[in-house]
């Protein structure tokens, strides 16, 4: 088994993209690989606490949740949240913050990385 | 380099796919990229399979969500799951490339 | 141990996306991802303009003056103040009728010894290729 990180910049609502990482993420945990995600750009907004779910958006938090139980590591960058009023009291539990240098120290340990980036 | 490639788009701005060069090449057409696989546009085959010596993929969920089947699928592509592609970057590729 | 080299592909044009910028300071960090690593581990990045990215590499951006945010310009600058390799591609130039005394050749004027390099885009498949990981942007 290996280790996957993948780094995702697309947006929440409105992409397709990260419903891909995620089921793309979900696929490769039940493999029994080790699973990383970096979320910058965008994709920040996918892990912040609150988010109301309405029909035909794309609403990932449950999914996301279940995977972080699963051992997914979830970090987000702390700049890009910060500049989108994204705060740390607001960062789910079981995920964490971090700086871009994270995101490159991960991809050194990692067998793979699918950086997606955003649009 | 064994390197696979991620096309998630229709049309493309950049010609960075077809200057790419790998030892062994796949192409996994995901979200809008999954055109490529089922399109004809003009009669015509998309010039995105004609990368000589690329393997094709494409993912059956992204396929079936905009109303095409296996069954439409140019016989270059083979129709593949997510597990799939996770197998594929694990363990037929070395790295990715995301277009 | 030792290092691992990242290839960060800038393909798009700069400012209506925040994504090249994104590549800009995703590359940048590189400098402080050791703190994350084990002794003598250490990520090197190069950071390679491609197709309409090349656009990010022109010189004499206004965007602090007009928008108060820091340029791409300033960005590649920092690159090569920290000694980040800064390739651009050739052919693209070419094709969108770019001369080199049009692109970001160096930040002298910030006190940076290394220079913007103007590749083939042979050269970057090699890069590609020497990279065991690749950031496409």
């Amino acid at each position: 088994m290996g280790v996957f990180t993948m780094g995702v910049f697309p947006s929440l609502v409105g992409s397709g993209t990260l419903d891909f990482s995620f089921k793309l993420a979900e696929a490769a945990l039940a493999k029994g690989h080790t699973v990383n995600m970096w979320l910058s750009g965008n994709a920040v907004m996918m892990a912040k606490k609150g988010q109301r779910a309405f029909k035909d958006y794309s609403h990932l938090e449950k999914k996301m949740m279940e995977l972080v139980g699963k051992g997914m590591a979830i970090t987000v960058c702390e700049a890009c949240a910060e500049a989108r009023g994204y705060h740390k009291e607001d960062t789910p539990e079981g995920m964490k913050r971090a700086s871009m240098d994270w995101y490159l120290a991960k991809t050194f340990k990692s067998d793979r990385v699918l950086h997606i980036g955003g649009e | 380099m064994k390197l696979a490639v991620f096309l998630s788009d229709l049309r493309r701005t950049e010609d960075t796919y077809d200057r790419l060069k790998a030892d062994k090449l796949g192409v996994i057409l995901v979200e809008n990229g999954v055109y490529h696989a089922v399109l004809k546009e003009g009669g015509k085959d998309s010039p995105i399979l004609s990368k000589a010596g690329a393997n094709f993929y494409v993912l059956s969920d992204d396929l079936e969500t905009r109303g095409f089947t296996a069954a439409q699928v140019n016989s270059k592509v083979k129709v593949v799951s997510y597990g799939d592609i996770v197998d594929l970057i694990m363990n037929d590729y070395e790295k990715t490339a995301w277009l | 141990m030792g290092a691992l080299k990242l290839c960060f592909v800038v393909q798009r044009p700069p400012y209506k996306s925040e994504n090249p910028r994104l590549a800009l300071t995703h590359s940048i960090s590189s400098q402080t991802a050791e703190i994350h690593l084990e002794d003598g581990e250490t990520v090197v990045p190069t950071l390679i303009f491609v197709g309409d990215g090349v656009l990010n590499a022109t010189k004499n951006q206004q965007a602090m003056k007009l928008y108060g945010v820091t340029s791409t310009e300033s960005h590649i600058k920092n690159g090569l103040l920290i000694d980040m390799p800064i390739w651009v591609c050739k052919e693209d130039m070419e094709r969108l009728g770019l001369k080199e005394d049009q692109m970001i050749a160096d930040a002298e004027d910030m006190g940076a010894d290394l220079k913007t390099k103007f590749v083939s885009f042979a050269e970057i498949q090699k890069e590609i290729e020497a990279c065991p990981h690749l950031l496409f942007f």
